[in-house]
């Protein structure tokens, strides 16, 4: 209840007004070549990072957006840093 | 009592009396007056009785540290009436009392505390398990604090408020009003928040002189003045802090005064920057008997003389560690108080000017020296004083101890916000070593006394919460710092653990009745660090929150186990003060949608059930099967209203990639006039939503989703096309737009002398989509659809034209004897035609294979990447899926409940819709069930809720049952 998120629309807002979207992984893979393996690993699987982590959130109470966002999910704080390299 | 109504520094206001009921007799109180204040000017000193022993209990703090004064007001158990205010004619019942406070039954467990060491329950009562239940009953009759009643229901109104600071000053006493005088300069916006119902903190109640020309409330009040004068201050008084969260986020309860509109409210403050200037309260005097009613802490003394105007006892000896009962004794003797003797702990370093007050007033003072027990029955009517090696006792008469081993900083706000405290050898204090960002500390709490310094520091913390907020104050900043260090810094604190006793009847925690003795006995056990000695002995986990142990039971246990490594605190968390669960939960919000012809369904008898976020009309009788409605609707022409069905434009360029994501079919194949059915899934291929697109011109879709999905359904297509960067729009115009489903036989009858277009078959056919007016007024969107099964059509509507098109058709119906059917006639009349409703024929797990729907997937978009896809190809593969059948009962007098089981040896499947078909006169439905059960003519076990052992049986039939060939939605 802590958390506070910048929509690029609408500025800093509280974090009730916003739905997490998930980890950040990137555009939907092309379906030719998909193993069901790889593609649950894509929809199911996520990395749970211990630290500064780029996700999505929707701005649900506001302007509708979706947007990328970094938070470092010890602290549950929004940050400006990028995402620590693994 | 008479009060000492002629002092300035009264927070009552002697010209207001305010009754109170208390053991069958009326009591007067004055505004301003806490309930405990006015039982205590009545002549009441024994407030309750603890809970273990049954001793009795007296005003002590009058801060709510302890559950002293817990008594049951107005039905409510455990309030605090210490610093509750008094409101008119209120109802005060002792608790936790066999007869009365003064007079307990029960008094006679304090004999017993022998028999009960520390870890009592834990060590005694699990074997043998069975004594447990038949132990606990008794244990609960005699402990426990306050009972209530199972029907009783809390009256009040709890509200609650969200605001916004620049910088959040918690404390309103002298150090917290000049941080948020300091901030304030700057413009930012500010809030204070004070506990106690006005602003002065210590300052408040004490008379001695702050400079020449002014003494201490004076410039308390002074300070407030000017708080209160700046606009960009707003100030909670009678607020707690209670819990504080990383990024400044503050929460408070307040308590409302008799002219606020709510009893209690909680308030959530997002903050910037926050200054904790929270102060001291008093550490408790270790000795025997030192919770007996008599004897009193400094503050609680001072200032029920100088707050409320009553002098706290006749004959007073003090024993304290601290100038603030030096000078306390020399103010309550000016008031009227004999003293005989003040011990002080200390050896030396006391306030010359307070040393030679005393020696005016012939008050004799006793440098280390400390009280070791108090004597009396229910109240103090000795003291035994000794030296504080032990080697020297006196006895000395007094009906009124006060006591104090110094003070302790209420830095629980800095525990909560993850601060690091340490103890300081210095002032005895566990102070913080690493304030968290943005987060600053000022006044008593960090160690400083003197009322310069405390006010200096206020005005440091304030300009540095405003430069972390961004403001450029360097040179105010400097100059502040500088005159801080000018002044004195922080002062020796009195170390003194316990006065030289054994500790049998010397309380550490008030609330459990945890003595020195129980903690020494779980030392000895092995237990050795505080926090476990704390879970152990119960100490600090009662009502007060650690407020009585909290600073007391870390320093004994270092002494006690003769520790090398500093005493370490033993953790808070919120709520910092108790609080109601009323106020946690706050009023009811629940709130729903009307939709624009509720009062037409109201008027024609509608019976209303919430159904999601809607109040929608379920019946129009009491007869909820429905019979008359269905077959109306079947034979004749019935009239719903379907306005809450999600209903949502998409425009744009590349609007048809949109839809091509996320609906299953083959959404470029769309025809002009034509609505064109489908569904929408996730991502395991598992079904979510369905309805029909139309396409409203170039670009340009029109398309209902179902009930529950309105308002997440321009979230999920913009998830699912977020990293595309489409041009397209999404409106959801599902308030925006109403909903009329006419249907039955006579439904064109009706429509066509309404409409202005050609209604007929030929120009509007089965799954037409047409937009014509009604009335040369009213634009409609229309479609034919056969969801019920009969000639149908759904008029969509702006919702401004929903009551006057209503209105319109049952007008034009009434020749026919139209009538309104509701959501359960729907239900029933979809479900003959094997329609299904998602949520009702699918959970979670179900996907579009598993219902029949497969032939709305079109597999060859991969190019769309359409959400679903994949699993469902994965899906096509798997045996071991649901399947979605129609079944019929062997027994057709009767369907069994929605969600019954379908069972052999185990689960396989379950009922997801079963009624008495009034058309067809057998008992059908809807279940999911294993593939391998799926082949007509199977036969299900059923077993329903309650059955006792008495199974129901289907047969796995084809559907649907009614029309098969789907003539009549046709026609
Ligand atoms: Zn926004």
């Amino acid at each position: 209840m802590a958390l506070t998120l910048t929509c690029p629309v609408c500025g800093k807002r509280n974090g009730y007004e916003f739905r997490y979207g998930g980890e950040d992984k990137g555009p939907r893979p092309a379906e030719k070549g998909l193993t069901p393996r790889s593609w649950c690993d894509y929809v199911h699987m996520n990395k749970c990072v211990a630290g500064i982590q780029k996700e999505w959130w929707y701005h649900k109470d506001g302007c509708g957006s979706w947007f990328t966002t970094h938070r470092d999910t010890v602290r549950n704080l929004e940050v400006n840093e990028p995402e620590a390299p693994k | 009592m008479n009060r000492l109504n002629h002092l300035p520094t009264l927070r009552i206001n002697p010209s207001e009396k305010r009754s109170l009921t208390y053991r069958g007799k009326s009591y007067w109180g004055f505004a301003g007056d806490t309930v405990a204040t006015a039982l205590f000017a009545n002549g009441v000193r024994v407030f309750g009785r603890s809970l273990k022993y049954h001793r009795p209990r007296g005003l002590y703090s009058l801060d709510g540290e302890c559950s002293n004064t817990c008594m049951q007001v107005d039905g409510i158990p455990n309030v605090r009436t210490e610093n509750t205010p008094l409101k008119e004619g209120m109802r005060v019942k002792g608790q936790n009392v066999k007869g009365s406070a003064q007079f307990d039954w029960m008094g006679f467990m304090d004999k017993l505390d022998w028999l009960m060491p520390a870890g009592f329950y834990y060590r005694t009562m699990h074997k043998p398990a069975a004594v447990w239940p038949i132990a606990m009953k008794q244990v609960r009759k005699a402990a426990g604090l306050g009972t209530l009643s199972p029907d009783f229901e809390m009256k009040g109104l709890f509200d609650e408020i969200y605001p916004t600071a620049d910088i959040c000053v918690i404390g309103g006493g002298v150090a917290g009003m000049r941080a948020a005088l300091a901030a304030a300069e700057s413009g930012l916006r500010i809030i204070l928040l004070e506990a106690r119902p006005h602003l002065g903190g210590c300052f408040d109640y004490r008379v001695s002189p702050y400079n020449d020309d002014k003494k201490l409330y004076e410039r308390a009040r002074e300070l407030a003045d000017q708080v209160r004068q700046k606009d960009n201050i707003r100030v909670f008084t009678h607020t707690s802090m209670v819990g504080a969260y990383n990024n400044n986020l503050i929460t408070a309860f307040q308590v409302g005064k008799e002219q606020d509109e709510f009893d209690e409210r909680y308030i959530e403050i997002r903050a910037v920057s926050v200054v904790v200037a929270t102060g001291c309260i008093e550490r408790p005097l270790l000795f025997e008997h030192n919770e007996k009613p008599g004897v009193m802490q400094v503050g609680c003394a001072h200032r029920l003389a100088h707050t409320y105007g009553l002098l706290p006892g006749e004959q007073a000896v003090f024993s304290v560690g601290h100038d603030l009962g030096l000078e306390a004794a020399v103010d309550l003797f000016d008031l009227g108080l004999k003293i005989p003797c003040v011990a002080d702990i200390r050896k030396d370093g006391q306030d010359p000017r307070l040393l030679m007050a005393l020696v005016e007033r012939r008050i004799p003072l006793l440098n280390g020296w400390v009280a070791a027990k108090v004597h009396g029955g229910k109240q103090v009517k000795k003291v035994t004083l000794t030296t504080v090696e032990g080697t020297v006792r006196r006895m000395i008469p007094c009906d009124l101890l006060v006591a104090s081993a110094g003070l302790t900083p209420v830095n629980g706000p800095l525990t909560l916000a993850h601060a690091k405290l340490v103890y300081d050898s210095h002032t005895g204090y566990f102070l913080p070593t690493d304030l968290p960002e943005k987060m600053f500390a000022a006044g008593r709490m960090t160690g400083r006394n003197h009322p310069l310094s405390i006010e200096a520091s206020g005005r440091l913390a304030g300009l540095q919460a405003a430069a972390s907020y961004g403001v450029n104050n360097k040179t105010a900043l400097a100059e502040a710092e500088t005159a801080l260090s000018g002044l004195p810094g922080p002062e020796r604190g009195c170390k003194l653990v316990t006065a030289p006793v054994k500790g049998r009847k010397t309380f550490i925690c008030f609330d459990e009745d945890t003595t020195v003795k129980n903690i020494k006995q779980a030392i000895d056990m092995g237990f050795d660090v505080p926090e476990l000695i704390k879970r152990f002995t119960s100490a600090g986990t009662g009502p007060g929150q650690g407020g009585i142990p909290g600073h007391n039971l870390p320093l004994y246990v270092a002494q006690y186990t003769a520790s090398t490594t500093p005493p370490k605190p033993t953790t808070v968390r919120p709520p910092l003060v108790p609080t109601f669960l009323a106020t946690y939960a706050g009023t009811n919000h629940d709130m729903c949608k009307r939709t624009p012809v509720h009062d037409a369904q109201v008027k024609a008898g509608g019976i209303f059930r919430r159904i999601g976020v809607w109040q929608r009309a379920r019946y129009f009788s009491g007869d909820f099967d429905c019979r008359e409605d269905i077959l109306n609707v079947r034979n004749n022409v019935g009239l719903l209203d379907a306005s809450t069905l999600g209903k949502f434009r998409i425009h744009g360029p590349e609007a048809l990639k949109a839809l091509q994501r996320v609906y299953v079919s083959d959404m470029s194949k769309i025809k002009e006039g034509r609505i064109k059915y489908s569904a929408m899934c996730n991502d395991d291929g598992c079904v979510i939503d369905d309805g029909v697109v139309v396409k409203t011109g170039e670009n340009d879709y029109y398309f209902t989703t179902s009930t529950g999905r309105a308002c997440v359904t321009v979230e999920w297509i913009r998830y699912h096309t977020r990293f595309d960067g489409w041009d397209f729009h999404l409106v959801n115009l599902t308030d925006a737009m109403g909903v009329v489903n006419i249907s039955g036989p006579n439904a064109r009858k009706v429509l066509e002398k309404v409409a202005d277009a050609d209604v007929s078959n030929v120009a509007f056919p089965f799954a037409g989509y047409r937009e014509f007016t009604v009335k040369g007024l009213i634009p409609v969107r229309a479609m034919r659809l056969g969801f019920v099964g009969e000639l149908s059509y759904e008029l969509h509507i702006p919702s401004s034209w929903m009551p006057a098109i209503w209105d319109i058709l049952e007008e034009a119906g009434r020749e026919f004897g139209i009538r309104n059917f509701g959501v359960e006639a729907q239900n029933v009349l979809r479900m003959e035609k094997g329609h299904i409703i998602l949520g009702q024929e699918s959970e979670q797990r179900t996907n579009l294979l598993d219902l029949g729907l497969g032939f709305l997937w079109d597999r060859t978009k991969n190019e769309a990447k359409t959400v679903g896809a994949v699993a469902l190809r994965q899906a096509e593969a798997d045996p071991g899926r649901l399947t979605l059948v129609g079944i019929q009962m062997e027994d057709n007098a009767r369907a069994p409940k929605d969600g019954s089981i379908i069972v052999d040896d185990r689960v396989r499947g379950y009922v997801c819709t079963a009624r008495k078909s009034f058309t067809t006169g057998e008992a059908v439905g809807m279940a999911l069930v294993e593939s391998q059960l799926s082949d007509i003519g199977a036969r299900l076990d059923i077993f329903e809720d309650e059955c006792n052992g008495r199974l129901l049986y289907a047969r796995v039939v084809s559907m649907p049952f009614y029309d098969p060939e789907g003539q009549r939605m046709k026609i």
